[in-house]
């Protein structure tokens, strides 16, 4: 049922994300094309397609945004959520649809904004270089810490995803508990996310102390002496774990105060 | 014939009558097939339990057979139906003679007054 | 014959305001039975507790027995009163959805209806009339061979032309041993279809009988009889 839920979760807002794509990477050609010469002679149809190339790129942001807030509304808590509800799905394959397809489209716009960029900028023989420098560096890297270069660089994207998890899982909350209330469910989720960030910032700060402690004045040597920085990757993985650890954590609290509110709390008027 | 159904009787004692009437009137010949219950519900709308609950009514009555693989039939027995007839008729004449003594008619004046009307037909 | 659909003690408040007030109501398999009340009495409110779309402040509702929940949803095939279809999707990628969530859907009824009411199936539900979209919303839930129906205000604001034709389309899909709970205020339109009714006025049931009790006892229609009950 999942990848059912997911394949429908795609339908509906690749829809929108799709062309968005597509006529930001039009506009980053049409862009490069008709403004060859560089910046200081740019004419104005170049200017309009470059205004245009940025609107999108923006635009194309703002919309993630606006989808990843409005699929989870719309779609569960108001009209359509009289059919969401009714499918027998559970309550939390509804969540992780909505979170990958969120994520998904998130990243999508990252790298498609990326390659835009590529396309605006790229001059003859750039490419090559961008490739030789990116491999330098993942040689140098290599050569300083061996092997390891693999686990941080995971760590690293996971870290990333469990981030973007974590930011659209407290949005759906926020969503869910502003639910609860009878009027004004806007300002509500509005106050619910305030409260819910602040708690979880609080969380991080004091609750976690005794145990990074010693992470933290590991993190402090690091920063002190930053030619040591580069031969401790231990310790860099150590200091990402502890926060993929903690920033997972706080998903899943998030998650279950979703799919509790969602499963046992469902008041659709 | 349209199926009309008045709101203050029972729906199936009316359904009963109205498909005695088609018998009787030969919309449904002797031994000819009936439609299938739901197929009569649709065409009456209403519920099929209802008409199927006047179907084994007219069934214990005897004015119609239900085969086991072919669905149901009327009777092919004249007699049966003829039966059927004189009671409907019966009981409709009851129900006019009570209201002719209501307005205070004797025998014998409503047996005249219908003579009349039948010789006024006859014309 | 079993129960279908059992409440016990079923109780509803939004804020202060009691929708439903300690219903106990059974409702046996096999029949078409009538949700009748004024409007805001607290029909859709009970249909809606029924679909687990609203929490019970307290009691129980069971349909065939469980608790709203996963099991309930493949045997229940619900009508809401409102639109619930997206609107950017067309008619046969709303079939799709049906049959890929629901093992009883099956799509050939719903094309066959869809093509007796000169529906074309790759029309957006955008470009269709309110009227049209509720007629699609009925041929989904009645594609479906489900134990229990719940039509919330199948009738409501339709013409008397379409209102035969939805009807019929109950009539002609309904088995015997589905049962069907059509919750309405119009009531002369589609007492002829009904085996039992539940009378419901402010959150409680008032009466519940069967048709032909009610014309057999007190010789007069459900319309006539509801009229008498819900008197201003």
């Amino acid at each position: 049922m999942l990848s059912k839920l997911l394949k429908y979760e795609l339908k509906a807002t690749g829809r929108i994300f799709l062309p968005l794509f597509l006529a930001l990477l039009m506009f980053a050609g049409i862009t490069k094309v008709i403004a060859p010469i560089g910046p200081e002679e740019w004419a104005t149809p170049a200017t309009i397609s470059m205004i245009t190339y940025i609107i999108i790129l923006v635009g194309m942001f703002v919309m993630t945004f606006i989808m990843m807030i409005q699929r989870f509304k719309n779609n569960l808590l108001s009209d359509e959520g009289y059919l969401m509800h009714t499918l027998p799905v559970k309550p939390w394959k509804h969540i992780v649809s909505k979170l990958f397809v969120s994520m998904l489209w998130i990243v999508a716009s990252g790298i498609i904004a990326l390659i835009s960029v590529l396309i605006i900028t790229l001059e003859k023989g750039r490419l090559t270089k961008i490739i030789v420098g990116f491999a330098d560096l993942y040689h140098q890297a290599f050569e300083q810490w061996g092997a390891s270069i693999y686990v941080l660089s995971f760590e690293i994207i996971l870290g990333i995803l469990v981030s973007l998890a974590s930011v659209i899982l407290i949005v759906y909350a926020s969503i869910a508990l502003g639910h609860l209330f009878n009027q004004h469910k806007m300002l509500a989720s509005f106050g619910a996310f305030i409260v819910l960030s602040t708690l979880s910032q609080f969380l991080f700060t004091h609750i976690h102390l005794p145990f990074g402690t010693a992470y933290f004045s590991n993190l402090h040597d690091i920063f002190s002496s930053p030619n040591d920085f580069l031969v401790t990757p231990a310790a860099m993985q150590l200091a990402i774990a502890y926060r993929i650890i903690s920033t997972g954590i706080l998903c899943a609290a998030y998650f279950a105060v979703t799919n509790f509110i969602l499963g046992k709390r469902l008041n659709l008027e | 014939m349209p199926w009309e159904l008045k709101s203050d009787r029972p729906i199936y004692t009316q359904l009963i009558e109205h498909i005695e009437l088609m018998i009787f009137s030969g919309v449904y010949p002797l031994g000819s097939k009936l439609p299938s219950g739901r197929d009569m519900a649709q065409e009456a709308a209403v519920n099929p339990n209802t008409m199927q609950r006047a179907l084994v009514k007219l069934e214990e009555d005897g004015l119609i057979i239900t085969h086991r693989t072919s669905g149901r039939s009327i009777t092919e027995d004249a007699r049966m139906v003829e039966m059927a007839k004189t009671k409907l008729a019966q009981e409709q004449i009851s129900e006019f003679l009570g209201k002719m003594q209501l307005m205070g008619f004797e025998q014998k004046e409503i047996l005249t007054i219908i003579n009349d009307m039948v010789q006024e037909m006859k014309k | 014959m079993s129960t279908i659909f059992e409440c016990l003690d079923l109780t509803k408040k939004f804020g202060s305001k009691v929708a439903v007030s300690a219903i106990n109501l059974k409702i046996e398999r096999g029949q078409i039975v009538g949700l009748l009340g004024p409007n805001g009495s607290g029909k859709s409110t009970l249909i809606k507790l029924a679909n687990e779309l609203l929490t019970p402040t307290s009691g129980t509702i069971l349909i065939g027995g469980k608790k709203p929940g996963i099991e309930t949803k493949k045997i229940v095939s619900y009508l809401p009163e409102k639109t619930y279809l997206n609107d950017w999707m067309r008619v046969h990628q709303i079939i799709e959805l049906f049959s890929d969530f629901y093992a009883d859907f099956k799509p050939e009824r719903a094309y066959d209806m869809l093509k007796s009411l000169n529906i074309n199936a790759k029309d957006r539900l955008k470009t269709m009339s309110k009227g049209t979209k509720e007629k699609v919303q009925l041929i989904l839930v009645m594609s479906r061979e489900a134990e229990l129906y719940l039509l919330d205000e199948p009738i409501g604001g339709v013409d008397p032309a379409a209102r035969d034709y939805i009807l019929q389309t109950i009539l002609r899909n309904y088995n015997e041993n589905a049962t069907v709970i059509i919750s309405t205020h119009l009531i002369s339109d589609i007492e002829n279809i009904l085996d039992y009714v539940v009378f419901i006025n402010q959150g409680q049931v008032v009466m519940t009988s069967s048709v032909d009790d009610i014309r057999n006892e007190k010789g007069k229609s459900v319309d006539g009889l509801f009229r008498e009950v819900f008197k201003c």
